[in-house]
């Protein structure tokens, strides 16, 4: 079944007088259980096309259809509520919030939700201990490493129980051991029948995954 | 998210920003102190002048005094004798029932009590007094109609003239006293009368009277047999108006067509009064409006520089699932959590204002503390924080998320 579906998707950033290309014509579908990799070079494009799926961003020209409804029939409150409820977002740059305890960054989405569970807690320490970071849940972002800030970012990412997972570049930081965690985790989460689209630039990291769309420039270059 | 844990996180945004919390509650803190002290001021003025006017016998008395004839009558001035007894018996006589008359005659004298002495106003009067004046015996008896048709030898005291010719202990009632060497019968003392505590009591004067009979003031003590006052009760304020042209009539007759006399009612003193009142609390209300929008501005300001420093959370929260309505509730909590706090600090030191204020300022004019004060300026300062964070909130809730997340 289709989740998300590109229909010659351009997105261009006015840049002095002439414009970036950030992404030209993007085709392609996601979906139920698949586990895709997209895979290029720094500045080709893949975090641009992370926001285009998660809706965080608008296509300059072309269609995205999220379960087969076009971007532009969802309103914006709608569009908050997918990101809450149905997507689980993991940020390049981790995106924590400084203020706030390892445990109040991760339950965040779930103060969103348009019926928070009951058990909340008890799934924010789940999600925490999936990634191994149940034991500094008091702690703030700012007396983390890089890697565990990011399987914070993680955690955040999976509390929300979503139907699909967006990571964008979620072993950068992490040693091989630590990212072999993580990739088994995502393997895991997928043969539960999570959908997971992963952004790397890594292709031993690609290989993991059961499909791979290889950005180039802003271009789709091809699809293994 | 809930209401609850959105006050939370405010307080906690608040917590964490200290000083620009401080700052933007101190903008709230002054707004409420300024209206409360301000209203203060303005209620006290009222409190005491209303109590004034009723210890004094309120609206419904009128009073004839004495004034100088017109210019015109300058001549033949010395064919009325002023206001005598025999007016007031007059009065008594054509006006109706009801009403209460009051002559007052007064000495100017000294009395003596085994070596004390005190120089009061000494007032020949009736027990009508008593009623139009609004006193009160506490200890012993007013004199009786037989001891004022006798002309006796009796008088009442007020606590302060009994203080000081008998000291606190002992008990002046049955006692006697020396005036202008006659031996006066204590016979009692009037209650106590006090509006605010001590030298700022501004009702004083009731307790520095002496009351001897009208017959006795004018037969024994005094030179001649002219009253200082005529004080009429009427029955219902509604004859107000009516009774003066009464007792002008009456009088006018008795005195031969000199208008040696002066009828006033409290009417005019009330109306004056309403006036400035009316006035104050409009320049009240300006200033303190005024206070209250730059306070407004001042957590507006503070807003605004909050939110461009949380654009990347803005954005976080926006992409992780926060609606932009969750946004504009986040802010607008904080606001009026902020604003909140600023009110009940102001209402603190507003408490503190006032009682300091109240030591050094004249008792006429010292401010009161007033629940109305409290509520408009606590209301007020809510109110200002509410508009105040709106606009920001607003801005924070249109951040595009993806600009906010790539803001570095
Ligand atoms: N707001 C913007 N204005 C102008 N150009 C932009 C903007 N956002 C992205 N770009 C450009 O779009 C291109 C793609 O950027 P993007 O962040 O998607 O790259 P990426 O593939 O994620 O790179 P990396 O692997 O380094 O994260 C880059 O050339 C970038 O400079
Ligand atoms: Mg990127």
């Amino acid at each position: 079944m289709e989740i998300l579906r590109f229909d010659n998707v351009c997105k261009r950033y006015p840049m002095g007088d002439g414009v970036v290309n950030a992404l030209v014509d993007a085709s392609f579908t996601i979906n139920e259980g698949d586990f895709v990799a997209i895979l290029g070079p720094s500045g080709s494009g893949k975090s641009t096309l992370m926001h285009l799926l998660g809706f965080l961003d608008s296509p300059t020209e072309g269609g995205v259809y999220f379960e087969n409804r076009r971007l532009e029939d969802i309103s914006g409150t709608q569009r908050a509520r997918i990101r809450a409820e149905k997507i689980g977002f993991v940020f390049q740059a981790f995106n924590l919030l400084p203020r706030m305890s390892v445990f109040g960054n991760a339950k965040l989405p779930l103060a969103y939700h348009s019926n928070p569970p009951p058990d909340a807690d008890e799934r924010v320490r789940k999600a925490l201990a999936l990634v191994g970071m149940d034991h500094r849940a008091n702690h703030k972002p700012g007396e983390l490493s890089g890697g565990q800030r990011q399987r914070v970012a993680i955690a955040r990412a999976l509390v929300n129980e979503p139907r699909i997972i967006l990571a964008d570049e979620p072993t950068g930081n992490l040693d091989s051991k630590t990212a072999a965690t993580i990739l088994e985790l995502f393997e895991e989460l997928n043969r539960q029948g999570r959908t997971i689209v992963l952004v790397t630039h890594d292709p031993k990291v690609a290989e993991r995954t059961k499909r791979q769309i290889h950005v180039l420039d802003g271009r789709i270059a091809r699809e293994t | 998210m809930n209401i609850f844990s959105g006050i939370l996180n405010g307080l906690g945004e608040i917590w964490a920003h200290k000083l620009r919390s401080f700052l933007t509650m101190l903008c709230v803190m002054l707004g409420v102190v300024s209206m409360v002290v301000i209203t203060g001021f303005v209620e006290g003025m009222f409190t005491s002048w209303s109590r004034n006017l009723s210890e004094r016998g309120g609206l419904e008395k009128v009073s004839t005094g004495n004034t100088e004839p017109p210019a015109r009558q300058e001549a033949i001035a010395k064919l009325s004798k002023g206001l005598t007894l025999g007016d007031a018996l007059q009065l008594k006589r054509d006006l109706p029932p009801g009403f209460v008359v009051s002559p007052e005659y007064e000495v100017r004298t000294t009395l003596f009590r085994r070596g004390k002495r005190d120089w009061v106003r000494l007032q020949g009067v009736t027990s009508s007094i008593l009623a139009i004046n609004r006193y009160e015996v506490d200890r012993g008896r007013f004199f009786t109609d037989l001891e004022l048709r006798d002309s006796a030898n009796v008088v009442v005291l007020g606590t302060w003239v009994a203080e000081r010719l008998f000291g606190r202990t002992e008990n002046p009632v049955g006692q006697f006293i020396d005036i202008n060497g006659q031996p006066f019968k204590v016979v009692g003392v009037l209650k106590h009368y006090e509006l605010m505590f001590r030298e700022w009591n501004t009702l004083r004067w009731k307790n520095d009277v002496a009351f001897i009979p009208i017959t006795t003031g004018i037969n024994k003590v005094g030179r001649n047999e002219k009253l200082a006052w005529i004080n009429v009760q009427v029955d219902d304020v509604d004859r107000l108006n009516e009774t003066v042209d009464t007792i002008t009539n009456i009088l006018a007759t008795r005195h031969n067509g000199i208008f040696d006399f002066k009828v006033s009612t409290s009417e005019g003193e009330l109306a004056s009064f309403a006036e400035s009142r009316k006035n104050s609390v409009f320049f009240a209300g300006i200033i303190g409006a005024v206070t209250l929008i730059v306070s407004a501005i001042g957590i507006a300001n503070l807003m605004l520089a909050s939110i461009n420093e949380r654009v990347r959370e803005i954005g976080i929260r926006k992409a992780i699932g926060a609606t932009g309505r969750n946004i504009f509730g986040q802010f607008v909590v904080e606001a009026v959590a902020l604003s909140l706090c600023g009110g009940l600090l102001g209402m603190a030191v507003s408490i503190g204002a006032i009682e300091g204020l109240r030591a050094i300022v004249p008792a006429e004019n010292a401010p009161v503390l007033s629940t109305s004060a409290f509520v408009v300026g606590f209301v007020f300062s809510v109110v200002a924080g509410v508009l105040a964070g709106i606009y920001p909130a607003l801005q924070a809730s249109k951040l595009d998320p993806i600009t906010a997340l790539r803001y570095e």
